[in-house]
């Protein structure tokens, strides 16, 4: 089954937009999962889910309009690109964005996550974002997730990830969980330790190891094992006006005491 | 010693600076941030592709200054053009009352962090 972008119009003033350059993906009829990515704690969501993106080869299919974000384009290669951005591979959708949101929009952006699961019959969503890490252990991040519903309780418990007992989530997660968990889409958010004002890709390959069980595949995560330090220099911007956009509507990142 | 032992205040934020790459002298502007704790500053430098030895540290009254070299060359293309850096470096102005004789730093995977004591002043107040 074809689905037809231009056909969806979602409300909360936001909208999927069709891309015409590209063949929408036939969705298969398996349960559909959906991956949020965003830049938030040591933009550990970006990281993974753009690795998962480019690993798995996943279609562009469309963008996630939000009203009042400022607009914003990027160019790649002489290519136009929105900065919410949908992939799509067999019953695997992400939604991507290159642009953090700062409370007000977080709220929009989460609407609008909504809407597309309903449009597309998204039987579940995984996040992916860092934590800061107050006293890290020797032997590297760790991984803990939080379940907004019983049933993805499973499937921490079969890929023996711990459980985010205590702290406070704020921002993006938090209006994400917020929408979620009143409807009966679960959500479950894998929250990976990390430098939370310093991109952290290491704290990223944890999570994509994580993402990758729990979506049974298998991913290489060479390559990004390889760019490291590489990928640390270049997104210094984005990690800056990260912390500026939370900083500025007193939104504040993940923290937990253990 | 128990968990609660390690607990310290830690601003919700560190204060951040703006970057400011200086194309003609190659040099980029490292991220960095400064967190108050009860009695001391941290001070974080991310200073990927470095090496500890190749890290100068200086401090001038309350300006404390890093400079870098990159093991390897690292180009950026902007605007077609691809453009080389082979430093980072950077200048922060520190808070007022700090101890910076004894001030110590350490260089862990890539990052420096840099541990500024504050002065301790004033006087006790007797409780009658």
């Amino acid at each position: 089954m074809n689905i037809m972008l231009e056909n969806l119009r979602f409300s909360f003033n936001c909208k999927i937009v069709k891309n015409n350059d590209l063949e929408l993906a036939k969705i298969s009829p398996q349960e559909k999962t959906l991956l949020v990515g965003f830049p938030s704690n040591g933009l550990v969501g970006t990281f993974s889910i753009s690795y998962l993106i480019h690993h798995l080869k996943m279609k562009y299919i469309g963008d996630v309009e939000v009203s009042d974000l400022p607009s914003t384009l990027f160019v790649e290669e002489g290519e136009i690109l929105a900065p919410i951005r949908v992939y799509n591979k067999n019953n695997l959708f992400v939604i991507i964005s290159d642009v953090p949101f700062d409370q007000y929009l977080a709220e929009k952006f989460a609407l609008a996550v909504h809407a597309f699961c309903k449009d597309h019959t998204i039987k579940k969503i995984v996040l992916v974002s860092g934590m800061e890490s107050v006293n890290q252990k020797e032997d590297g991040p760790k991984i803990y997730g939080l379940v907004t519903h019983p049933i993805l309780e499973s499937k921490l418990y079969d890929n023996q990830i711990p459980k985010f007992l205590n702290g406070s989530i704020f921002g993006t997660d938090a209006a994400i969980i917020s929408v979620f968990r009143k409807t009966n889409i679960p959500v479950m958010v894998l929250y990976a330790e990390c430098h939370s004002f310093f991109p952290d890709p290491e704290a990223s390959i944890i999570a994509i190891v994580t993402l990758a069980k729990i979506l049974d595949i298998e991913i290489d995560i060479k390559d990004i094992q390889n760019k490291i330090d590489t990928l640390r220099i270049q997104h210094r911007n984005l990690m800056e006006e990260t912390l500026r956009t939370l900083q500025e509507k007193k939104t504040r990142a993940p923290q937990i005491y253990r | 010693m128990n968990n609660f032992d390690k607990f310290e205040f830690r601003m919700a934020f560190p204060m951040i600076s703006s970057l400011f790459d200086d194309i003609e002298q190659r040099i980029l502007s490292p991220l960095s941030c400064l967190r108050e704790f009860d009695n001391y500053w941290m001070l974080e430098f991310d200073l990927p592709l470095v090496d500890k030895k190749d890290i100068d540290v200086t401090f001038d009254e309350n300006i404390i200054s890093i400079k870098a070299k990159l093991k390897e060359e690292y180009s950026e293309e902007k605007q077609g053009n691809i453009i080389k850096f082979e430093y980072f470096k950077k200048s922060i102005s520190l808070p007022e009352r700090i101890n910076v004789k004894k001030t110590t730093a350490k260089f862990q995977k890539g990052r420096l962090e840099i541990k500024i004591p504050k002065k301790i002043v004033g006087h006790s107040i007797k409780i009658n």
